[in-house]
């Protein structure tokens, strides 16, 4: 009696976790044919690049362990802060560039009218083309001595600089090409918070009779500040990892002045032979990119105002 | 002022704007049909004698052709292979429970924070000690998973209505079968969309290519227009041919499929 | 004139193609007649090169085409790429394993990249075809790791036309840097767009004007630079100071590849600092044009050039690798090329075959490639960090050009880097 009524309830929970285990292996075989390629070329080599950035190697001979020589040389080298230091001259260019025109853009194009999607289509544009081909563009119109800038400039008089020819103009020169080819990535952001905002309160303040600018000021931007900080966080992560548009334009030059991280990371490897040191720069380089998304989890949570 | 007048005049800075957008891709293309422009003058934007010479140029002194089909050949295996791989893996997350289920779903989401920039040196060794360096394979390998695939297709399916799997599964159908005949189906949109991304991110990959596809014949378009730039340093009108004939397949896909990409672009932020 | 020695070419090979085909071989040396005599097995190995960039490709080609007619069984797949990249391609190759069977490699990279083993070693080569000075550069504790295709000398080209509209002297071997200054003066015409004088601002310029003004690159002992001097600065200002004077600048276009031969070619440019590879690029210009030895400041020294070839220690068919690069070096045919287009001079110890080459006329003082030699100046090599070191010269020295620092701040931050170079 009280052994049948045991495994009367005990049966069917013996079948449950044989099911239970055969789902698990059947989700595992599911996530197999992704798991397998991450863990294999991206787990492992990031491990694969800590333990290269210990040592010293040409790519050609054997490594010989240096501990942690490549970091101290990273500190005190000077092109590597320079590296640093142009690459977020090139964040600090790009961000408010991006963001105001964005801005602009998706407040305008963010009312109805007739026209309105063919608009966002033109200024998405670029955002599709490959770099390659935006940089050799923009080498074309930014020539120093044909190029249409310059002679655009010529009509009213002044005297363009030598762009991408002259090192102090390099970066402003990248600067402006990446511009013009991200404006519709954060246009395209930005709409996508402005759809996602509640319109009774515009439509109250309407009726209260507030201005334009009071509503933008008051209501709008402060509703949009989750959409404007993802914008802050996905341009600094992504501007740590410029690299084509700097390899089309400038090959990181005139005289280094455009040579950003990850134009170094290449040019240690592959032209002066410094794998070693190129895994430990790419390490620093993790690791910033880590702390500006640990940034932004806290400051999701602290600084955005969902109201 | 009145509101119309002002609702006017933000159109028209908009539509000059929108001009301003446009201007560099017409002035490539009439620099690419200037034949000579070089050193010496600034071409005017409309060519006086048009000609396809430069494009002649392109495809006889440098193997283009091939470049494209190399293109158009790795962009379609590496698009149908991360929808397959980000597919199935968006079907485990989103309709089993299995044990470090959040764990593994996390660790997939911080895979995202390691981009191919950090990895270039260990991926390089790598590929070397598989021997395929200069292969089709060595490009597709790294790229064959997409943790960002999997998070938007894993949000797409779980919108989806488990009586629909319930109802199937009562009637005889295994996982695979679910999987195929209504997830899938239900899941769509989200599928053009990552589809479109993994075909774009594919087709303007620049950095791991040109690392590990070496002989000319294997080469992509971006690393053929770079090249280009060595070879014809002041024939501008060769490299303007170049850089068109690789904007026009993108310009095309985003022609038709213009709501996907931007849809996809505002849900993930991903470009 | 050009297109008639290249089809002269043309049928010369065309005729080897003929008689390889009925004999056994042209010129019969052993390897050949082995080769022709077993039925071997067809092999193609890969060739990458810089050398033939920028106008001596069908040269190269014709040397190709003549190498295959005598070994039928084997075919060459050519890489051509510009200087500028050439080199961080190698790397990459030599790294991936994946580098051509058969590739160009120059003086100053030779001890950078033997020690790692990349090169197989030439055994079976009879090295007496080469000159015994510059063999000697690519060989190590005996064994020759390369062979040498060819050196040149940078000499000073410049336009006739253009000189005897100023009403100027054309140059000669006795010119100093006074001398070349004074006419680039009088030569340039900037509203006509003529610039007087082009030389490249670069690491290969500065070591020579270096030498030509009595000063050294490193210390005797090689262990720090030594160019931070009153000698070291003439050098610097020399190259620097025509920038935007007598030559155009950065901005203008110059650095930028090809620029120069564009201006030359347009007969905008009274002289230019270039190499010996450029006469066939420059034949055909419709203007009359010479050459004359480099001016010197207290002496003379010109840079030569030497390159090579080696076979990948990875190459699965290093003897037919060998027989390519044993052709591409010592071959009568590319004797032959080379003195009837001018492209470069082949470095064999038969000197006497050289004779003809003055005779080729275009440019007629074909001896001021020979006399040239009678000074050179030596690249300095520190090995490892070469690339770096070049990186840095050419850098701080085009920062100078543009008026951005002085040349004083650019030798001291050169010697500066470059010392934790070599420290």
């Amino acid at each position: 009696m009280t052994a049948t009524a045991a495994r009367t309830r005990l049966l069917p929970t013996a079948t449950a976790r044989g099911r239970q285990r055969r789902a698990t292996a059947t989700a595992y075989l599911f996530l197999a044919p992704s798991a397998i390629p991450l863990l294999l070329f991206v787990v492992y080599p990031m491990f694969r690049a800590a333990w290269t950035s210990l040592h010293e190697w040409n790519l050609l001979s054997e490594k010989s362990w240096v501990g942690l020589d490549n970091y101290a040389d990273l500190v005190s080298d000077p092109e590597t802060a320079a590296a640093f230091l142009h690459t977020l001259y090139y964040v600090l260019g790009v961000l408010p560039l991006t963001l105001v025109g964005g801005l602009a853009l998706a407040l305008g194009l963010h009312r109805a009218f007739r026209g309105r999607n063919l608009l966002r289509g033109v200024y998405f544009l670029p955002v599709v083309t490959s770099w390659i081909a935006v940089a050799i563009v923009w080498r074309w119109l930014l020539n120093p001595s044909v190029g249409i800038v310059n002679e655009a400039l010529s009509w009213i008089g002044i005297d363009g600089p030598g762009w991408w020819t002259d090192p102090a103009w390099s970066m402003p020169s990248i600067i402006l090409a990446s511009a013009w080819k991200d404006l519709g990535y954060v246009m395209v952001l930005l709409l996508a918070g402005l759809q996602a905002l509640p319109t009774d309160v515009q439509e109250a303040a309407m009726i209260d009779g507030a201005g334009w600018w009071r509503r933008l000021r008051s209501i709008t931007l402060p509703l949009l500040t989750p959409a404007l900080f993802f914008v802050v966080v996905i341009t600094l992560i992504n501007g740590f990892q410029v690299f084509d548009q700097v390899y089309a334009m400038t090959g990181g030059g005139p005289n280094g002045s455009s040579e950003v991280v990850v134009m170094r990371i290449y040019d240690m490897t592959f032209r002066y032979g410094e794998a070693g040191l190129a895994s430990a720069l790419s390490m620093v380089l993790f690791l910033v990119i880590l702390l500006i998304t640990l940034g932004q989890m806290r400051g999701e949570r602290k600084w955005v105002n969902y109201v | 002022m009145s509101r119309r007048w002002t609702g006017t005049l933000v159109n028209a800075l908009l539509v000059a704007g929108a001009l301003t957008m446009v201007f560099p891709f017409l002035w490539t293309l009439s620099t690419s049909l200037t034949s000579g422009a070089g050193l010496s003058a600034t071409p005017s934007l409309i060519p006086a004698e048009p000609s396809l010479e430069a494009y002649r140029t392109l495809f006889t002194s440098t193997p283009f052709a091939r470049v494209i089909l190399n293109s158009v050949g790795l962009a379609v295996a590496v698009t149908v292979i991360q929808v397959t791989t980000s597919a199935t893996a968006a079907y485990a997350f989103a309709r089993f429970e299995f044990p470090g289920r959040r764990v593994i779903f996390a660790l997939y989401l911080a895979t995202m924070m390691i981009p191919m920039q950090v990895l270039l040196v260990p991926l390089f060794e790598q590929m070397r000690d598989y021997g395929l360096i200069d292969s089709y394979l060595g490009v597709i390998l790294p790229t064959m998973a997409s943790a960002f695939g999997v998070f938007l297709l894993r949000q797409a399916m779980v919108t989806v209505p488990r009586e629909l799997d319930e109802a199937a599964t009562i009637d005889g159908a295994g996982h695979v079968r679910v999987f195929a005949r209504i997830i899938l189906p239900n899941v769509r949109p989200a599928l053009a969309t990552f589809s479109i991304f993994a075909f774009m991110s594919s087709w303007n990959a620049f950095l791991w290519p040109l690392v590990i596809l070496r002989s000319e014949e294997m080469k992509t378009l971006p690393l053929a227009l770079a090249s280009l730039q060595g070879q014809f340093t002041t024939e501008w009108d060769v490299m303007m041919a170049g850089s068109i004939v690789s904007i026009l397949p993108m310009l095309a896909i985003y022609i038709f499929a213009q709501k996907y990409i931007i849809q996809g672009v505002a849900g993930s932020g991903i470009k | 004139m050009r297109k008639r020695i290249l089809s002269g070419i043309g049928s010369v090979a065309a005729l080897s193609l003929a008689l390889a085909a009925c004999s056994s071989s042209t010129d019969g040396t052993e390897v050949s007649e082995s080769a022709t005599s077993d039925a071997m097995e067809p092999v193609t190995i890969t060739y990458s090169n810089f050398i033939s960039n920028g106008g001596n490709e069908e040269n190269l080609q014709t040397i190709v085409d003549a190498f295959e007619a005598e070994y039928p069984y084997i075919t060459v797949d050519v890489t051509t790429l510009p200087y500028a990249d050439y080199f961080t391609v190698l790397q990459t190759d030599l790294a991936a394993g994946t580098t051509a069977d058969v590739f160009d490699i120059e003086y100053a990279t030779y001890p950078a990249y033997q020690p790692s083993g990349v090169f197989a070693p030439l055994d079976g080569v009879d090295t007496s075809a080469y000159r015994g000075d510059v063999a000697a550069a690519y060989a190590t504790d005996g064994v020759q790791y390369a062979l040498p295709t060819s050196f040149s000398t940078v000499v000073l080209f410049y336009n006739k036309d253009l000189f005897d509209a100023a009403g100027l002297d054309y140059p000669t071997s006795d010119w100093t840097w006074d001398d070349e200054r004074a006419a680039a003066e009088a030569l340039t015409d900037a509203d006509a767009g003529v610039w007087g004088d082009y030389q490249p601002i670069s690491y290969y310029e500065y070591y020579k004007a270096l030498v030509q003004a009595g000063g050294q690159f490193l210390t005797d002992d090689g262990s720090a630079v030594a160019f931070n001097s009153p000698e070291g600065l003439a050098a610097a200002e020399w190259l620097v100071e025509k920038s935007g004077t007598v030559m155009p600048t950065a901005e203008q276009g110059a650095g930028t590849a090809d620029f120069d031969t564009s201006l030359w070619a347009d007969g905008k440019l009274g002289m230019w600092h270039t190499g010996i590879w450029m006469f066939g690029a420059a034949d055909g210009s419709d203007f009359a044009w010479d050459i004359a030895v480099e001016p010197g400041d207290v002496q003379n020294a010109s840079a030569v050039f030497s390159n090579a070839v080696a076979v990948s220690a990875t190459s699965e068919h290093q003897d037919a690798a060998a027989l390519f690069a044993e052709f591409l070096s010592a071959s009568d045919t590319m004797v032959d090329v080379r003195l009837e287009t001018g492209w470069e001079l082949p470095a064999i110890s038969d000197t006497a075959t050289l004779s003809t080459y003055l005779d080729q006329g275009d440019p007629d003082n074909r001896q001021a490639v020979f006399d040239s030699l009678d000074g050179i100046a030596l690249p300095p090599i520190i090995g490892d960090n070469q690339a770096q070191m070049q990186d840095i010269i050419g850098n701080e020295l085009t920062e100078a050009a543009a008026g951005r620092i002085t040349a004083e701040e650019a030798l001291a931050n050169a010697e500066s880097k470059i010392n934790d170079l070599l420290g």
